[in-house]
């Protein structure tokens, strides 16, 4: 037996993984009878049969024509074990609402850290540089409001491409911060900090 | 008859009102922006302004966001006779001779019949809804829970049936979307499911944020994986009037084109990008010189535009009488009518005429626009193509990221959204299709809600879907569907299709 279709291969163990996984959770809710359907009866029904089309991709890439390599796209499996364990340390050490401030950008430092492995774990580096940077904005833009959280996420994710002029990045990123102010923030109005809150 | 034009007359009194011409314009002015620039979609322009709409009235939200979808079939064209890049993926075909003609001199031309087929296209399939969809919403009216159960079913299977790519992985990413779907608090029952304690996920995920993330984000680092080079051929467009011959020849291409579209449109899965690639085949096969084609043959152009046009438009009628969507455009307008608090469904049409009829009024009005705006601000549109990607691409992040955030003012939306963009990512890169997912995400909800009342009603009977004629037909056409999918003869035929236009 040898595997010939790479991409057949994962995409079948991707599938048998997310049948299972929504079988398995849905134990824990009541599965009721055919007339008065509980909440756990109809994915149950759906994971089993997401389950078994997963076997039959799986099976696929043994007997399939089309050859793919295996290796479909860069995976660093350390990279995945690092962010983990740094989201299972930022997970039990979450600080308290009143704790000092030092704690809490630790924390965001920590967990931060952990979904930044856990991204760049798969794909190329645009993948994980943009989402990262997309990340970040989100959760600079109440505490630090839109400007800076704009140039954390035009700075990264143009980092994230292939050519990086620091002088035309610098344009695009004063453009874009004054045009998201004006249009967004007073044009529609969104609840949204401009500067950082401490200013305010 | 007389009944049409009333109720075309209240559409027309809607669509025509100062507020919904602006925004009809924003819309189709948008979509032809991104129609035109490659690596940005409709899918994810709409879901980029969903949380915008909120701040609208419900039918000047429908009419903006059907604004986008086709007036992205206009400015897909531009880019694919000038580039020879697909602006949107439903002009793929378009490449082929327009950017022949284009480097014969004849760019104005393959411009001019374009918007000429697209026009036309888009006037008749305006009538088309309005004839059809009031018929199909008074069966649907009479539909119960097991009559939809199998609906939905037949639309997810027809849907899988006429994506290409692997038949059971596209199944098996309908029923992902599915399960995706359920996340959240059950109705029945109050039991949060598949929540890991998360409070937001207790409402659900996010469609806004599976959509952007699938669609867009993972279509963005796509574009930045392969670098392309893009090299415009014609720096200045002129005499965009076609010749008299020109138009002679395209005539009967734009009436095919425009038929068959309207056709596949109306088919669950089907749409503009599905028409342009039949139009374009249909063509070939019937045209007296085929060895034209792909060396700068008009009917190359007009057939596949009129076509998506077409097609584009008539998806809307399974979206306004059944409440199904067809693609995933459509499923992100079933989003925005819920975000507006309408249930979408046949009594739409009758509980909300002004909606209805208007939003149809409006399509014939953006194709009108659309043609008058297009022609002359062709220059313009080319300005815009020479800006570079990398440029193009963190703008379009960034109104990404403020869209998602600004639905519910949390970094969680955002970074849910990133979530499923590396998910997408890995979806291409595995071959499996992410449009059935975002059908079956969309649907999941409703089909669980019918399923457990036809259930209910039939005291725990599963036969009850095979006794009601409606249902029973539905659930063989369907069947039928997947069995002549997987009939070898069909399965190569299908597999032809895709691979050669």
């Amino acid at each position: 037996m040898k595997i010939t279709n790479g991409r057949d291969f994962w995409a079948g163990l991707m599938f048998i993984a997310f049948g299972a996984a929504f079988m398995i959770i849905s134990g824990n809710y009541p599965m009721g009878t055919a007339v008065r359907m509980g909440p756990a009866y109809f994915p149950t029904v759906l994971g089993g049969i997401l389950a078994v089309l997963g076997a039959a991709v799986l099976f696929r890439a043994f007997v399939s024509k089309i050859p793919n390599p295996l290796a479909v796209f860069p995976f660093r499996g350390w990279y995945v074990v690092v962010g983990l364990a740094l989201g299972v340390v930022a997970y039990y050490t979450q600080p308290p609402r009143d704790a000092v401030i030092v704690w809490q950008i630790g924390h965001t430092l920590l967990s931060g850290g952990a979904i930044g492995f856990l991204f760049a774990a798969f794909g190329p580096r645009p993948l994980w540089v943009i989402l990262f940077s997309v990340v970040v904005f989100g959760y600079l833009l109440k505490p630090l409001g839109m400007v800076v959280a704009t140039g954390a996420l035009i700075f990264g994710s143009a980092w994230g491409g292939h050519e990086f002029k620091v002088k035309e990045v610098t344009i695009l990123f004063v453009v874009l911060a004054i045009f998201s102010v004006i249009a967004f923030v007073h044009g529609l109005g969104l609840p949204m900090n401009v500067w950082p809150s401490l200013w305010e | 008859m007389e009944g049409l034009i009333t109720n075309l007359g209240i559409g027309f009194h809607v669509a025509l009102s100062l507020q919904n011409l602006f925004y009809c314009f924003v819309g189709v002015i948008l979509g032809t922006l991104i129609g035109v620039l490659p690596g940005i979609g409709p899918v994810a322009t709409i879901a980029m302004l969903l949380p915008v709409t909120f701040t609208l009235s419900p039918i000047s939200a429908l009419i903006m966001l059907a604004g986008i979808y086709y007036g992205a079939q206009y400015g897909g064209s531009t880019t694919a006779i000038l580039v020879n890049l697909p602006g949107e993926s439903s002009s793929v075909v378009t490449c082929l001779d327009g950017y022949q003609m284009a480097r014969q001199g004849r760019a104005g031309p393959a411009l001019g019949i374009a918007a000429i087929g697209s026009f036309f296209a888009g006037c008749v399939s305006t009538v088309i809804i309005a004839l059809f969809a009031p018929p199909l919403a008074e069966v649907a009216l009479k539909f119960g829970p097991a009559e939809y159960f199998s609906l939905m079913s037949l639309g997810l299977i027809a849907a899988v049936v006429l994506a290409h790519g692997s038949l059971i992985k596209a199944i098996a990413m309908v029923i992902l979307g599915l399960l995706l779907g359920l996340v959240g608090t059950d109705v029945n029952s109050g039991v949060a499911r598949f929540s890991f304690g998360v409070s937001e996920l207790s409402d659900g995920i996010g469609f806004v944020s599976v959509a952007m993330g699938v669609f867009g984000f993972a279509e963005i680092i796509g574009n930045l994986e392969d670098t392309e080079e893009r090299e415009i051929f014609v720096k200045k467009v002129t005499g965009l009037l076609p010749t008299l011959q020109d138009l002679k020849d395209s005539a009967p291409s734009i009436l095919r084109g425009t038929a068959l579209g309207s056709f596949l449109g109306i088919l669950p899965g089907g749409g503009a990008l599905l028409a342009s690639f039949a139009a374009y085949t249909l063509e070939k096969k019937v045209s007296k010189n085929s060895a034209n084609f792909g060396k700068g043959a008009i009917q190359g152009v007009a057939a596949p535009e009129s076509a998506n046009n077409a097609g584009a438009q008539t998806s809307f009628i399974p979206l306004l009488t059944l409440g199904i969507p067809s693609n995933p455009v459509m499923a992100l307008m079933i989003g925005a009518m819920m975000i507006q608090g309408i249930a979408p469904g046949p009594q739409v049409m009758t509980e909300r005429p002004q909606l209805f009829w208007g939003m149809i009024a409006s399509m014939w009005v953006g194709n009108l626009m659309l043609v008058i705006l297009n022609l002359p601000l062709i220059g313009m549109w080319i300005k815009l193509l020479t800006v570079p990607y990398r440029i193009l691409y963190p703008a379009i992040l960034l109104f990404c990221c403020i869209g998602v955030y600004s639905i519910s003012n949390s970094p969680f939306d955002v970074m849910q959204t990133a979530v499923f963009g590396v998910v997408g990512y890995i979806f291409v890169k595995l071959e499996c299709e992410p449009a059935p997912l975002i059908l079956g995400f969309i649907l999941g909800p409703l089909m669980e809600e019918n399923l457990r009342r036809a259930m209910l009603l039939s005291r725990g009977d599963p036969t009850v879907f095979f006794q009601r004629p409606i249902s029973l037909t539905m659930l063989l056409i369907a069947g039928f569907l997947l069995a002549i999918t997987l009939a070898p003869a069909i399965r190569k035929k299908r597999e032809e299709a895709f691979v050669e236009a």
